[in-house]
């Protein structure tokens, strides 16, 4: 039995929170416009992301480089410090490496990639502070960070994750306490649709309970989303208020 | 753990967050942990009476909350507070959890989440039984989550224990409800047992009062002061003196497990020497000893401690004396107070590197063990215990009831006897009482506790009983009402459905059996008919065998509360003369049950044999039968034996009679075990119900008949699901038996018979076993049988991933791969095995209770525990039933000599299967004997001045009669040397 009461009978989660409500969410866009192109840093409750893109721009090696369409390259790095236990990870340590093909996979499709032939657009992201959700965070962050680029994009990518208590309970925004214990998948949708351009699903969610668990995550993308489009909003105004006054 | 300022951000919904920032240790490591933490406004505060908190009660997602604390709550009229709620602390839920089941006392409860937390990480089995109670409808007791709520919440201050921030949690808590619900005229009795928290409490002029003073209160006080757990008061260090050493402190426990200077494990106390304990650690090879009182250090038998390696010159050999509670005097072990010396870190890994030598090395001579005592104890195995008040204790003299303390002697002869306070001891002397152990302080010499309830006189038949599950952990009470609800509605009538394409997907994949001629061949009287056979011979030769298993897993499925019941029950319990069911009665023996000439639900077994046995195709289908006759073991052979009978269903059992004869010689070759122990069959007189005779079990060939086909099923279908679930099948293992467990065996045989067993392969085993042959004994074979099973490792169920495919073997049958499958009423491992193979001919999904690991795993650790609980429970019966046979007839029989001690000898009576320790003292008056070791013998000479010598394997003549053990007042059978 866990150490924790995943779920009350009571109907609160170990931080105090419903089942169905997302954590603090806080995004910044541009928050780094002197190193990148594009840039954005978003939590998720205690998990912290930091994503800057290059691009597009000349790839290096001509091996990047295609007539059809432009090529994208996502790395994702963990920082020592993101965990509870202080732990170097390879560079090549296979999860972060699994992260990054399925963020590359994910946005291949959500970008107009054919507007930037012979170009290649490169995604960094800094896991600053890891407490469940990572590939959810690192999409959000990508997502907000390219459109800082100006990289042309069919539509937001807006990601969260759910997972299922006691093949009952759906449950939102797991942290790392409850994504130890729980079965959970994470979903990414594209805008206010209900289609999905990310779902992985590493451990086991019963059939009869799937369809639960998509409902509430694309309902939380959907909230995501919006708080996105919030930020995003904002910055254009307060971008164009800038240009208005040069 | 130091605690941080927090700082709160308020989030639009209504909800605050603030991050909880503490450090933890864990191996020694101190870490940093930041969590986050939401606070709520909309937590209710469940009293009917409140109004302003009627809108925050609504369904949330299938989970209802409604407020549970009563409109009109019960009044104290003997002193000022008149209607009230009570708010518990964590120490009286930890102590008087007993009290708090008590339907007498405790209704309209507020248990804070802080005591809820509390609760949880001091005792899971204590907040297990909390939770029950707060699902029970007529206790009226509320978690409240005050840890959530954004009027309840307070931040940790800077050097703040996490003690002192807890007591603060709760008595804001106790202060919120107060206010909250002056104006309904109902006050919060804030119960708590820590002194400085209840000063602390009415300085906040809050209404608190101790557990006693509460009770004190209540009209009906007086029975119930006696269930109230005794308290700790703090003595003075240095006006008792201490009994035994202090425990180290925590974080020198923590950092010494991390280096290797400490070792944690499960203690293990001897059933034959109360003062000696033993260790298994994982850099040792055997375990550590742990001898003396003073090294136990208060562990009880099952415990978790962390202990510390003695120095070298304090190893000894384990003894070869039998020490029981009675015989310990008070001055034992004086010699131990020499000046510790100090050992280096460095030294004592060097000990432990010295341990292993000793250990390993075979040379006799210098064969010392290591010890070690015990420094910590990381987690008590504490449960209710069944146990009667000394006789001795108890000052006869004094008539007043005025509560006294006495001395309660457990059944458990590992333990130590449980002091308790009672005011009704006169009343209790002589009925057995189960008690509950509070404490047990470095100034006692004896653990306290508090008395929980009698179940009735001593040697009382249900007394005895009741007494014996109690002990063997066995759920015995009925079953709830949420677990009937789960069964079928029609109840007794529930019949399978006429018209099979009634538009039910799964019944149309059931495959319709009945015109087989199916039988099942069972124990006489059987009433849980789990299993039917049918045979028949196909045109090519080939026989078509059928072994159709009652299809539980029909009405059982999986995540409702009867699975769950099921799975915590793990298997039935067959006692002498009662059974204890795993499932309800109506499942067990009515609609599971594969009855005669009624329509069943079954799971079948197909195989197609060739005519040595060989399995040429197998098949797995649910299915509908019809079973043509139910026949006893010995009918069966009866009617096989006649061979005037020559229907079809007698030449189906005669083809599957000859088919398990080859069947089992292959399983011979292939080198199964025949192993032997002592089984015994009470019969039971049927008009008074009384123990008549006691007869050792008979084996017929239809009892291997069914046996072989039960094995055949269950390694086919093993197979399948280990196909199916590579991760989670649940599978049963026997482990081959070490070495060290045959040691002493092989050398017995060696010294006495030069005889030996070999343990190379199974097989070799079965061979050298069939050599120990004494060509003038009969008996001598099963004898050693039946010692040679002692050594065997218990086999035990694992899910599939657990254990790489090599280890899947069963040694005892010889076979590479094997579950349970074929009585899915009495086991629930069977009801696991049935759905998974269920899932892998694709008739269900799988739930994911069966598919994750983890899950799993805890499934599986229960019912190897239930499973061998019931094993021990059932025995425990038998000899019970056996004593009491033999209260009526004293007899002269021949026993064996099965273990030698250098103050007594065990030995074991075939006749009754039986088995008992004969001490010296008894047999001669000086007590002085010489005990040689090495030829397992020992000389003395009786009271008649007589010389006697004793060894292994001598067959003596014994009396064989029952006696009332003056200590733990069970009957027990005595055996005198004659």
């Amino acid at each position: 039995m866990s150490r924790f009461e995943i779920y009350s009978p009571e109907g609160l989660r170990v931080d105090g929170r419903r089942w169905n409500e997302i954590r603090r969410f806080e995004c910044r866009i541009n928050s780094h416009p002197t190193s990148s192109d594009g840039s954005s840093y978003v939590e998720q409750g205690n998990t912290k992301v930091l994503c800057l893109v290059q691009g597009p721009m000349e790839p290096a090696l001509r091996s990047q480089s295609s007539t059809a369409q432009g090529s994208l390259i996502v790395n994702v790095s963990v920082t020592p410090f993101a965990t509870v236990e202080r732990n170097k990870r390879p560079r090549n340590d296979r999860r972060i490496q699994e992260l990054s093909a399925t963020l590359t996979r994910t946005f291949n499709k959500a970008i107009v990639l054919k507007n930037y032939p012979r170009s290649l657009i490169q995604v960094n992201l800094q896991v600053l502070a890891l407490d469940g959700g990572l590939l959810a965070a690192c999409t959000n962050a990508t997502t907000l960070a390219l459109m800082d680029a100006g990289i042309s994009m069919y539509d937001y990518i807006s990601s969260v994750t759910a997972g299922i208590f006691d093949g009952q309970t759906p449950l939102l925004d797991l942290n790392t306490i409850e994504e130890n214990e729980l079965g959970f998948l994470t979903v990414g949708v594209i805008g206010e649709s209900e289609k999905l351009a990310l779902l992985l699903m590493e451990d086991r969610v019963g059939m009869d309970s799937l369809e639960k668990v998509l409902a509430i995550a694309i309902a939380g993308s959907h909230r995501i989303r919006e708080l996105m489009d919030i930020q995003v909003r904002n910055y254009g105004k307060h971008k164009v208020a800038k240009l208005a006054n040069q | 753990m130091e605690g941080a300022v927090a700082k709160r951000k308020v989030l639009s919904s209504g909800l605050t967050v603030s991050q909880k920032v503490f450090v933890r240790s864990r191996n020694g490591n101190a870490s940093k942990i930041v969590r986050e933490h939401y606070l709520r406004d909309d937590i209710p505060c469940f009293s009917q009476a409140c109004t302003q908190c009627s809108e925050l009660y609504q369904s949330d997602n299938g989970t209802v909350i409604s407020a549970v604390l009563s409109e009109s709550p019960s009044s104290l009229q003997s002193s000022n507070i008149g209607r009230h709620y009570v708010l518990l602390d964590t120490n009286v839920v930890l102590g008087a959890i007993d009290l708090l089941e008590s339907d007498s006392v405790f209704f309209d409860v507020v248990i804070p989440q802080t005591v809820l937390n509390e609760v949880r990480n001091k005792s899971l089995p204590i907040y297990t039984r909390l939770r029950a109670l707060c699902k029970s409808d007529d206790k009226r007791i509320a978690v409240f989550h005050n840890e959530f709520s954004s009027s309840t919440f307070v931040s940790r201050r800077s050097a703040e224990t996490i003690n002192d921030y807890n007591d603060r949690l709760i008595r804001t808590t106790a202060s919120f409800y107060s206010d909250h619900l002056k104006s309904t005229g109902i006050k919060m009795i804030y119960i708590t047992n820590d002194k400085n928290n209840l000063e602390l409490a009415l300085a906040e002029s809050l209404d608190a009062m101790s557990l006693e003073a509460y009770i004190g209160l209540l009209p009906n006080s007086q029975e119930l002061l006696d269930l109230l757990p005794t308290l700790r008061t703090d003595f003075s260090r240095s006006g008792t003196k201490l009994k035994f050493p202090d425990y180290y402190s925590t974080s020198r426990l923590l950092g010494g497990i991390k280096n290797g200077t400490l070792y944690q494990g499960i203690i293990n106390i001897s059933s034959y020497n109360s003062l000696e304990g033993s260790i298994s650690v994982s850099s040792l090879p055997k375990p550590l000893l742990i001898l003396g009182s003073e090294n136990l250090n208060r562990s009880f038998s099952g415990d978790t401690v962390v202990i510390e390696m003695l120095p070298r010159d304090k190893w000894k050999k384990p003894s070869n004396d039998i020490v029981d509670e009675e015989t310990l005097g008070s001055s034992e072990n004086a010699d131990n107070d020499d000046p510790e010396s100090v050992i280096s870190d460095r030294e004592r890994r060097l000990l432990t590197q010295e341990a292993v030598k000793a250990q390993t090395s075979g040379n006799d001579d210098d064969r010392v063990f290591p010890t070690g005592k015990v420094v910590g104890i990381s987690k008590r195995s504490w449960r209710s215990y069944v146990g009667q008040i000394s006789a001795r204790s108890v000052d006869k003299t004094q008539s007043s009831n005025a509560t006294r303390s006495v001395f309660v002697i457990l059944m458990d002869r590992s333990l130590p006897k449980v002091r308790i306070r009672t005011g009704r001891a006169k009343d209790l002397v002589g009925k057995r009482i189960v008690v509950s152990v509070d404490s047990w302080p470095a100034n006692m010499s004896h653990p306290e506790g508090h008395y929980v309830r009698t179940l009735g006189d001593v040697e009382d038949k249900d007394a005895e009983q009741e007494a014996l599950l109690l002990e063997h952990d066995v759920e015995y009470r009925p079953f709830s009402k949420n677990v009937l609800e789960c069964l079928p509605k029609e109840g007794h009538d529930w019949k399978v459905p006429e018209d099979l394409n009634n538009g039910d997907p799964q019944l149309a994949k059931r495959k319709d059996l009945r015109h087989k001629l199916i039988c099942s061949i069972d124990p006489p009287g059987c009433v849980d008919i789990d299993d039917a056979l049918h045979a028949e011979k196909l045109p090519n030769g080939n026989f078509e065998v059928g072994v159709h298993i009652a299809d539980v897993s029909h009405f059982v499925k999986a995540n409702t509360a009867i699975d769950q019941e099921g799975a915590s029950r793990g298997t039935s319990v067959y006692l002498v003369d009662k059974r204890i069911d795993m499932l309800p009665m109506l499942l067990g023996t009515d609609l599971c049950s594969l009855k005669p000439y009624v329509d069943r639900f079954a799971f079948s077994v197909l195989w197609e044999l060739d005519q040595d046995a060989n399995i040429v195709n197998v098949s797995f289908t649910k299915s509908i039968i019809k079973s043509r006759e139910a026949f006893a073991y010995e009918q069966a052979q009866n009617r096989i034996d006649d061979e005037s009978q020559k229907d079809d269903l007698t030449k189906g059992m005669r083809y599957l009679l000859a088919l398990s004869k080859k069947l089992k010689q292959k399983r011979m070759d292939a080198g199964a075990l025949n192993l032997s122990s002592p089984e015994v069959k009470v019969h039971m007189d049927s008009e008074t119900s009384d123990p008549g005779e006691v007869e050792i079990k008979k084996l017929l060939d239809t009892n291997s008949l069914v046996e072989e086909f039960m094995l055949l099923a269950n390694i086919s279908v093993a197979r399948k699901i280990f196909d199916a679930f590579p991760q989670v099948a649940m599978l049963r293992r026997h482990a081959s038996p070490p070495q060290a467990n045959f040691e002493q065996l092989n050398e017995m045989l060696r010294v006495r018979k030069n005889m030996a067993v070999s343990l190379e392969s199974s097989k070799a085993l079965a061979d050298s076993l069939d050599r120990c042959v004494d060509p003038n004994d009969a008996y001598f074979n099963t004898l050693i049988r039946i010692m040679a099973t002692r050594c065997m490792m218990s086999a035990e169920y694992f899910a599939s991933g657990n254990y790489s495919y090599n280890d899947f073997r069963h040694y005892g049958l010889a076979v590479d791969i094997y579950t349970h499958f074929t009585s899915p009423i009495r086991r629930y491992c069977d009801v696991v095995a049935h759905r998974q193979l269920a899932a892998a001919i694709n008739y269900e999904p799988l739930s994911i209770i069966h598919r994750d690991k983890t899950k799993m795993d805890l499934v599986v650790k229960n019912i190897n525990k239930r499973h061998r609980n019931a094993q021990f429970a059932g025995r425990a019966s038998i000899e019970y039933y056996v004593g009491q046979v033999m209260k009526n007839a004293e007899s002269l029989e021949e026993g064996y000599v099965i273990k030698v001690f250098s103050n007594g000898f065990v030995v074991l009576v075939p006749k009754f299967g039986v088995e008992s320790l004969i001490k010296l003292n008894t047999l001669t008056q000086s007590g002085a004997a010489k005990f040689d070791e090495e030829n397992f013998k020992l000389t003395f000479t009786t009271e008649a001045g007589e010389e006697r010598e004793i060894a292994v394997f001598d067959r003596i003549k014994v009396q064989v009669k029952s006696v009332l053990d003056e200590m733990t007042s069970k009957r027990k059978t005595q055996l005198v040397l004659v």
